[in-house]
């Protein structure tokens, strides 16, 4: 039966063909009603196909086809068009009916869905990179620490002012969220003798929240640790990562600050990205933005982890990611990157 | 902490403009952050850290500016008239504690005037935010700022027995201080007691009761060293924080204690007119052990990397108070009575690289031995799974790891090793305080926040750490990937299908071992249409529609499928790709309707075609599915479509169909099956 509704359709297709002759109007309307897209007997006999037992389907879908080929060379043909049998290339011969309209190319395109990564990742990216190529290993540790490895191990015994300065979550057993990435330095070097070369991204929590507090946020620390390392080397690898990390015009500046794990320690302040130091909102008119805190590694620490201080020296330091991602891509408030809006990820993509 | 610049200046014997001095004093480690202009002069806002309190005061400050500048200190001087009457013979002084009060000096001022303090000290406490009261208790705010040695002024007459003892607060002793708050102390505080009662918290604030007052005429003045860990430790427990204990918990320089006593009451009596009795009370417990230590000069400069001469040490280090003397290329130095921060060799390399200048160091690269840099496996699985949830269309979140409770219980949790979770102490905010057992409530909250915003289409993922009290009361720490879709995607509606088809496709990606759907869920997931997740006998992850309740919780009016995934059964890493020979010979496509019931499950269904077919099928793949219309309810029709192909010749049309013929026969002796 459905074969023969396909023999039928041929027949009402060449009478069809035949009344227009060569009138283009005639023509458009025996092409809209048999090839058009909306509603020509092709789409409603390709429709049929899916109706039919399967092994029907086959032999109707094979004469479906050979329809479809005939109407379609008959309709060009009748315009003027010659198709190319192999390629299927269509060529008009002086009529002044186009074969099809061109697209209108500024039409956006249909695009596979997007996905995007948070900035904060992105810019942890960026710094695993740059320490990758010098040789570091990227290292993990828990977030979940003691109070041995997030302070004591770093200088920072019970009661120590220090301790004001990193407001810190308690969990029960004498746990608490780590408050920075540096509890890692302390297991890492626990665990392995120098030379030790590390950087350690992570997620840190501080008692804290207001437009540039987050109770959560994000680090990412480094240690290098080996026989005379000195001050002026871990001067030159941060200016080597900063630059990295900003642009090769930025210009570094260490100036002495305190850290209990780190001795001497120093605050690192880049030249303001924003104003070329002219002095802007973001520097507060100073020039500088404060990036990094460093230092030598303090021998109590070395002590406390089992490294000879004699024999070795070392330096840490510890940059907020968050902070970068909020200078390098100008987002106002801390909190804001924490609050799952997908249009704040999606510019990123 | 507030510094007036010209106070400041006038401590050395040159200085130079303000901006040197801002430049200066930021390159050796006190960062002005704040200058503000006064009538004739600045006032600055200079970051002191915690480790000097020896700077937390104009002298102290000027010292460093004065090894900054290459100025000089101008020499402390006190011009002390003293009365004839003797101070021990007006007030006694008892340490019962010498442990927490290595010193104490007192010195009594007799017939003094309530008047105000003149001009000039009233600007310069104002300047540092010191509201001025009177003359007296002015003065001992004008000598902490200028010599960071904290004082107290006593109403000699309202110390019953005109008595002074220093010893812990007796359980439950009861005292106001000068705020007005009655306090509850306990013996683990020090208190400044009279013959009767306590009158002051040690280091801390004093007593109401013994205040200063209009009427006074005989003063006690306090100059006195407190145990840094007492009285942190008492400020910390009764949720004080004063100018006074800042500088005590830090460590405050006990030889000052002596000399702040004088010029405080040289001052009280030039301003208040009275007669300072002869003598101090000094109470003295103090440990003599000198600090000294030796370096060389050489082993400095290895160390900073920097080429330094030893005339610029010794000029630092004697600037600084540290008394250094040259031994060929060794110093050999005492630290100074105000430096309780410096015990070490260490602390002396900080002292002298700051003053040359972190600035003057040569920036050298390290010379280390080549070695690629490896990345821990947990990064490398995280990166994997966040490239894979990006690569399949989602967008990154990041929320708090600490949740409301409520949205814990409602959110249920995927079975972790282990149990409770874990609560915070002292969280933030209620809603904030138990770690997340679970993505979901943080990624339902931000699902909430864009849907309400009229998002069209939401797609997020969330990648982080879950925790969990272990069962042995350790804490647990899992990764987790966990993602969120309503609304579109690609064009359609999200479905069951379209969930499973990102799942399917982030576990391939993240190198997850072969994950089994099996029917079921969770109390978030919706019955009809919720999934678990397995590996083997362990369940890995859930995925589904969420059910009515979290829903109605999270304020979620439309569908919202959602996933959460635990990547401990990933590796992170896919095993090299095993090469298949690429077939020679032309495959054939052989479609098969397969009516069956409902309780046949599709894998089910596959896993037999696979089972029974020959050998010779490649693959088979879902091409249609029927149900309703004709077909009974219990019923479905289901397309497969499967690829013969033999590896070593082509296959006949014939011989495909003979394989059809014969595995539909051997299904229908299997399952209840019929074929359209």
């Amino acid at each position: 039966m459905s074969i023969a509704r396909l023999d039928q359709a041929r027949a009402d297709f060449r009478a069809a063909l035949a009344a227009a002759g060569r009138d283009p109007e005639a023509l458009e309307r025996v092409r809209v009603a048999f090839a058009g897209q909306r509603s020509g007997l092709l789409r409603d006999l390709a429709a049929a196909l899916r109706e039919l037992p399967p092994e029907e389907k086959r032999d109707y879908g094979r004469a479906l086809n050979e329809l479809k080929a005939e109407i379609e060379e008959a309709l060009a043909a009748a315009r003027g068009a010659v198709v190319d049998a192999t390629t299927g290339a269509v060529t008009v011969t002086g009529l002044k009916a186009t074969v099809r309209a061109p697209v209108d190319v500024t039409l956006p395109g249909r695009r596979p869905p997007r996905g995007a990564e948070h900035p904060v990742q992105l810019v942890r990216r960026r710094v695993e990179s740059i320490f990758l190529r010098m040789g570091y290993d990227v290292e993990d540790g828990p977030e979940v620490e003691d109070d041995w490895h997030n302070f004591e191990a770093l200088n920072i015994p019970p009661d120590h002012p220090a301790r004001d300065d990193q407001d810190t979550f308690y969990l029960p057993g004498g746990m608490l969220l780590r408050t920075h990435t540096s509890p890692v330095q302390a297991r890492v070097m626990e665990r392995r003798q120098p030379p030790i070369r590390i950087i350690v991204p992570g997620r840190v929590y501080r008692r804290d929240s207001d437009l540039r507090h987050s109770p959560m946020f994000h680090q990412v620390e480094g240690l290098l640790v080996d026989e005379g390392i000195t001050f002026g080397h871990l001067k030159a690898t941060l200016e080597t990562f900063l630059r990295a990390l900003f642009s090769e015009e930025v210009a570094v500046r260490l100036r002495p600050g305190y850290f209990p794990f780190t001795e001497p320690s120093a605050e690192v302040d880049i030249s303001c990205i924003f104003c070329g130091q002219a002095g802007c909102g973001v520097c507060s008119r100073s020039g500088w933005i404060e990036i990094l805190g460093a230092g030598m590694v303090d021998p109590r620490v070395f002590e406390a982890v089992g490294i000879d201080p004699e024999r070795y020296t070392g330096f840490a330091f510890g940059l907020g990611l968050d902070r970068v991602a909020m200078l390098v891509h100008g987002i106002p408030d801390l909190r804001q990157m924490f609050e799952g809006d997908q249009r704040l990820t999606r510019q990123f993509a | 902490m507030k510094f007036d610049l010209g106070w400041l200046c006038e401590l050395i014997d040159r200085a130079p403009d303000p901006d040197t001095v801002a430049e200066r004093l930021t390159a050796c480690g006190f960062l002005v952050e704040l200058r503000e202009r006064a009538a004739d002069g600045e006032v600055w806002e200079i970051e002191v850290t915690t480790n000097r309190p020896d700077a937390m005061s104009h002298r102290g400050l000027a010292r460093e500016l004065a090894v900054a500048t290459g100025a000089a200190l101008r020499p402390l001087t006190v011009e002390l008239t003293e009365d004839a009457e003797p101070a021990a013979a007006v007030a006694a002084v008892e340490v019962a504690e010498p442990k927490l009060c290595s010193r104490y000096v007192a010195r009594v001022v007799r017939g003094v005037a309530a008047v105000a303090s003149p001009g000039w000290l009233q600007q310069r406490l104002e300047r540092c935010g010191v509201r001025p009261i009177n003359a007296a208790v002015d003065v001992t705010n004008y000598v902490l700022l200028a010599l960071g040695q904290p004082l107290h002024a006593f109403d000699l007459a309202l110390l019953s027995g005109r008595r002074i003892v220093v010893r812990r607060a007796a359980p439950g002793e009861r005292l106001t201080t000068l705020d007005g708050e009655a306090r509850e102390l306990d013996p683990t505080m020090l208190v400044i007691a009279d013959a009767e009662r306590a009158v002051a918290l040690a280091g801390i604030m004093g007593g109401a009761d013994s205040e200063i007052s209009p009427g006074t005429s005989d003063l006690l003045i306090e100059s006195a060293h407190f145990d840094p860990l007492t009285v942190r430790r008492a400020a910390r427990r009764l949720g004080m924080h004063t100018e006074a204990s800042h500088r005590f918990e830090r460590g405050c320089d006990p030889e000052m204690a002596a000399t702040a006593c004088d010029v405080a009451a040289a001052m009280i009596a030039t301003l208040c007119g009275g007669r300072v009795c002869q003598g101090r009370i000094d109470v003295d417990a103090r440990p003599r052990t000198p600090r000294t230590m030796t370096f060389s000069v050489a082993g400095l400069a290895r160390f900073a990397g920097l080429d330094i001469a030893g005339a610029d040490v010794l000029r630092i280090l004697d600037g600084l108070g540290f008394a250094p003397r040259a031994d060929g290329d060794r110093v050999v130095v005492t630290a100074p009575s105000h430096r309780v921060d410096i015990d070490r060799v260490a602390d002396l390399y900080e002292e002298v690289i700051r003053h040359v200048g972190y600035g003057a160091v040569p920036a050298r690269m390290p010379v280390l031995a080549t070695s690629p840099g490896h990345r821990h496996p947990n990064w490398e699985l995280v990166d994997r799974s966040r490239d894979a949830a990006v690569a399949v269309g989602l967008a990154e979140v990041m929320t708090f790891a600490f949740i409301d409770p409520e949205d814990d219980a409602l959110a249920g949790a995927l079975p972790l090793p282990g149990g409770p979770p874990l609560p915070i102490a002292n969280p933030l905010a209620r809603t904030q305080s138990v770690m997340r057992r679970s993505l979901l409530p943080g990624l339902l909250a931000g699902a909430r926040g864009n849907l309400n915003r009229g998002e069209r289409a939401l797609a997020i993922f969330e990648h982080g750490r879950v925790f969990a009290a272990g069962d042995d009361g350790a804490p647990v720490e899992r990764e987790r990937l966990a993602l969120a879709l309503a609304g579109l995607r690609d064009g359609a509606g999200v479905s069951f299908a379209a969930l499973k088809g990102v799942v399917e496709e982030l576990s391939d990606r993240i190198g997850l071992p072969q994950v089994e759907w099996r029917r079921g869920g969770a109390p978030w997931l919706d019955e009809a249409e919720g999934a678990v997740l397995a590996v083997g006998d362990a369940v890995i992850g859930l995925a589904g529609l969420l059910a009515a309740g979290p829903a109605a919780r999270w304020e979620l009016r439309q569908p919202v499928y959602a996933a959460e995934l635990d990547l401990g059964a990933a590796t992170g890493h896919k095993p090299p790709v095993r090469f298949q020979p690429v077939p020679r010979f032309p495959s054939v496509v052989a479609d098969m309707t397969v009516e069956h019931p409902t309780s046949l499950p599709f894998a089910a269904l596959v896993g037999t075609v696979r089972e029974l077919a020959t050998g010779l099928v490649e693959t088979v793949e879902l091409q249609a599915r029927f149900s309703g219309g004709a077909l009974p309810e219990d019923r479905v029709r289901t397309t497969l479509r499967l690829v013969y192909r033999h590896p070593e010749r082509s296959l006949t049309q014939d011989e495909v169909n003979a394989a059809q013929a014969e595995l539909k026969a051997r299904l229908a002796a299997r399952h209840e099956v019929s074929f359209a």
